[in-house]
């Protein structure tokens, strides 16, 4: 990260020159990041856009614009859609979909089994050539242990990494919140964090048998990283990730709220020891990303009694707020280029190949960039959202921390007017 | 006194005052089921709407009678045969009985959370939780607490046993805090995969031994087995449950002498407990019953209309 000044031009999308004393002259527009921070567009690896299907709760229009609001160049959508992504048709629907929104770009994933049922292998040769940039049965693990070793198998030659939701299915059937206090004092069924470990140990069991690596998603708890971190250290390819949510919330809010369902998600927040421990995971470079698991639902779906509401948190317009107010929060445990790495270079060395430019500030790259302004405080307000979601934890908070402009491929598709003024 | 509770969801944040006040209160009430004439006109002209989405006939008749016995206007709303079996959502339910003029609502319904998002729904009305998935029964645990108060005193320092499925219970968990906030140590025991997480932080101590648990009890709690926990495989018969955990007269043994026996019925004899248990003289069950009425009539009054008035 540069601390002295410097200018970036940018010409017809691409990013020409990286140097100070610019001539800003002859630009068509120029602006001037005095006291902001200029990153390299930010990616989520995982987020749910809904599209096939499930428009009423977001489409890829909407969620793109979301993105784009939020900070974010480029998002992965999960495919867990109706139908669900497990053809090349679907992958090619997808991005060319993603090409008549406004926002970020929009790159899709394809599912490991065929129909996300879990039996056999999906298409992933041809959906890797269509352009799907990770598999994933997301909603779901891949249960059964010999399916899975054999998509590791099968997709290694693609480049593209399969990223497992962790969870023993039989361990979390019927569980609603975290197996501890929550659970306790709620009477509703906890979800161990065993459940989640134990898939994420079987699964790097099969990381060392196979040698391909593999990727976890929305870890939630410090069982989970102190496995994690083991495997790591023996030098094994694998590879994590931890949402906004559970980085800055916990299971006391489900309960000091009244069990209010807009705390109901999958994996649930967990107690603020495992918190703590996400938080040492990026300090010391257990965790490679940070993504949102972006879970918008139409107000019905989470309007509801807690035990019947909907799992999920939507959040792409505040999550990256909600990660930098809780880095305050915690007085700053570890400089910010740490944390931003998390958005930026991090989540492109999961990507294929074909991707890996994005994440980095270079000449010749296209110009996907993220400005932040760490010091802007603002309300969250669901009722100013690009995304159809209107129900999300930080509704009404005051979060410490937001990202100002958005740029992709040199477009401005997202730009905060307040903190603009007079800059540009 | 200042009475602050509009709504009654759970007992968490009601202190000892608040409970110590309810019994008092309840013990007014109880001597108005005595009189020939079981009438006051405390809650004339306040409607009250029963609604309950689980079946239920022991809690629905006795906060009916509560309600009567206060000359309320009583409605009942059953879930099945209703708006509900059509899909009315628990939201616009709740905005069309406050429409109506609802001045409390009794609700029990097989969601946890369900009470809370009722209160949360509501403008005006009080919101009566009889009972929200496993999560909290409080009307159960301030009856349990004025039967036990009526027959032993005052409370503090004394011990309570409660045997069986805590996971499932939401009379456990309101009465575990109830009971705890009045000074009484609780001790749990059951087969330990229907044991909740945490049973400390919850306030009560877990042992294996039924035996140990009922050691010094003066209060031996028995919650109701369900077969369903039995068909998910939660435990591997009932007989086998019977075994260890039923209470009989061997197993009483183990309490103080004279302890009081209570169950928050319907009791399912042979399993939790014998019927010479159930019928015999330490058994406070149909005390229960009748503290259940007296108890719902000092509550309805208290946070609809009395003290404040």
């Amino acid at each position: 990260m540069e601390d002295d000044p410097t200018d970036i031009l940018i010409v017809d999308g691409t990013i020409e020159k990286i140097c100070s004393g610019t001539d800003a002259g002859q630009a068509d527009r120029s602006w001037d990041l005095c006291g902001l921070v200029l990153c390299p567009g930010f990616i989520d690896l995982h987020c749910h856009l809904r599209d096939p299907g499930q428009e009423w709760r977001e489409d890829i229009i909407s969620g793109s614009l979301a993105g784009a609001a939020g900070g974010y160049t480029t998002l992965v959508c999960m495919p867990n859609t109706d139908p669900p992504i497990d053809s090349p048709a679907l992958v090619r629907y997808v991005l060319e979909k993603s090409g008549y929104g406004k926002g970020t770009r929009v790159l899709p994933a394809g599912c490991v089994s065929k129909g996300r049922k879990g039996k056999t292998l999906a298409e992933m040769g041809k959906m890797a050539l269509a352009g799907a940039v990770l598999f994933t049965d997301d909603g779901s693990p891949v249960g059964d242990s010999n399916l899975l070793r054999l998509a590791l198998q099968y997709s290694s030659r693609l480049g593209v990494r399969i990223m497992e939701h962790p969870e023993d299915s039989s361990l979390a059937f019927g569980a609603q919140v975290n197996d501890g206090i929550c659970s306790t004092f709620s009477g509703l069924k906890g979800w161990p964090t065993a459940a989640e470990a134990a898939d994420i140990s079987r699964g790097i069991s099969l990381c060392r048998d196979t040698g391909v690596p593999i990727h976890f998603t929305h870890v939630s708890s410090g069982e989970s990283i102190e496995v994690l971190r083991s495997a790591k250290y023996s030098g094994l390819p694998v590879t994590c990730d931890v949402t906004p949510h559970h980085l800055s919330l916990a299971e006391g809010s489900v309960i000091s709220s009244g069990y209010d369902g807009v705390f109901k998600v999958n994996p649930p927040l967990r107690s603020i020891s495992d918190k703590d421990s996400l938080w040492e995971g990026i300090a010391d470079g257990t965790v490679d990303a940070i993504a949102t698991d972006h879970a918008p639902y139409h107000l019905d779906e989470k309007d509801l009694p807690f035990q019947e509401a909907s799992f999920g948190i939507a959040s792409l317009e505040c999550a990256v707020a909600a990660v930098l107010n809780e880095w305050h929060r915690r007085g700053k445990p570890f400089p910010m280029e740490r944390l931003l790495s998390l958005f930026t270079s991090g989540p492109s060395s999961i990507l294929p190949k074909e991707w890996k430019w994005l994440g980095k500030i270079e000449t010749g790259s296209p110009a996907d960039l993220t400005v932040l302004d760490p010091e802007l405080e603002r309300e969250v307000d669901v009722k100013t959202w690009k995304s159809k979601a209107r129900l999300s934890p930080w509704d009404g908070e005051r979060l410490k921390g937001w990202p100002v402009m958005t740029l992709v491929m040199g477009e401005t598709v997202h730009i905060d007017r307040e903190s603009f003024k007079g800059r540009g | 006194m200042e009475w602050r509770h509009r709504h009654v969801i759970d007992l968490d944040t009601w202190d000892r005052s608040d409970l110590q006040f309810i019994m008092e209160q309840s013990r007014s009430m109880d001597e108005l089921l005595d009189r020939p004439i079981k009438k006051v006109p405390a809650l004339r002209g306040k409607l009250v709407v029963n609604l309950f989405f689980e079946a239920s006939t022991r809690t629905r008749v006795s906060f009916e009678l509560a309600e009567k016995f206060l000359s309320a206007d009583v409605v009942n709303w059953s879930a099945s045969g209703s708006s509900t079996g059509k899909g009315e959502t628990l939201r616009d339910t709740a905005w069309t009985l406050e429409a109506m003029g609802a001045d409390a609502v009794v609700i029990r319904h097989g969601a946890v959370g369900a009470a809370d998002y009722l209160a949360r729904k509501l403008r005006k009305s009080s919101v009566f939780n009889g009972g929200d998935g496993a999560h909290a029964h409080p009307t159960q645990a301030l009856l349990d607490l004025y039967t036990a108060w009526k027959k032993l005193g005052d409370l503090d320092g004394m011990k309570m046993a409660m045997i069986g499925d805590v996971l499932h219970s939401r009379v456990a968990r309101s009465d575990i805090i109830a009971f705890n906030r009045m000074g009484v140590k609780v001790e749990l025991s059951g087969p330990a995969t229907l044991m909740p997480r945490d049973t400390h932080a919850l306030g009560a101590e877990f042992r294996e031994d039924p035996r140990d648990a009922l050691k010094g009890a003066d209060i031996v709690y028995l919650l109701r087995i369900q077969r369903e926990r039995q068909e998910e495989g939660m435990f591997p018969s009932l007989d086998e449950y019977h075994q260890f955990f039923g209470a009989d007269d061997e197993l009483l043994e183990f309490a103080r002498p004279g302890a009081l026996v209570m169950h928050p019925g319907p009791i399912n004899r042979g399993v939790e407990i014998s019927s010479t248990v159930a019928d015999g003289a330490q058994s406070m069950i149909l005390g229960q019953v009748r503290s259940g009425v007296a108890l719902r009539m000092a509550l309805l009054f208290v946070c609809l209309g009395g003290a404040n008035q």
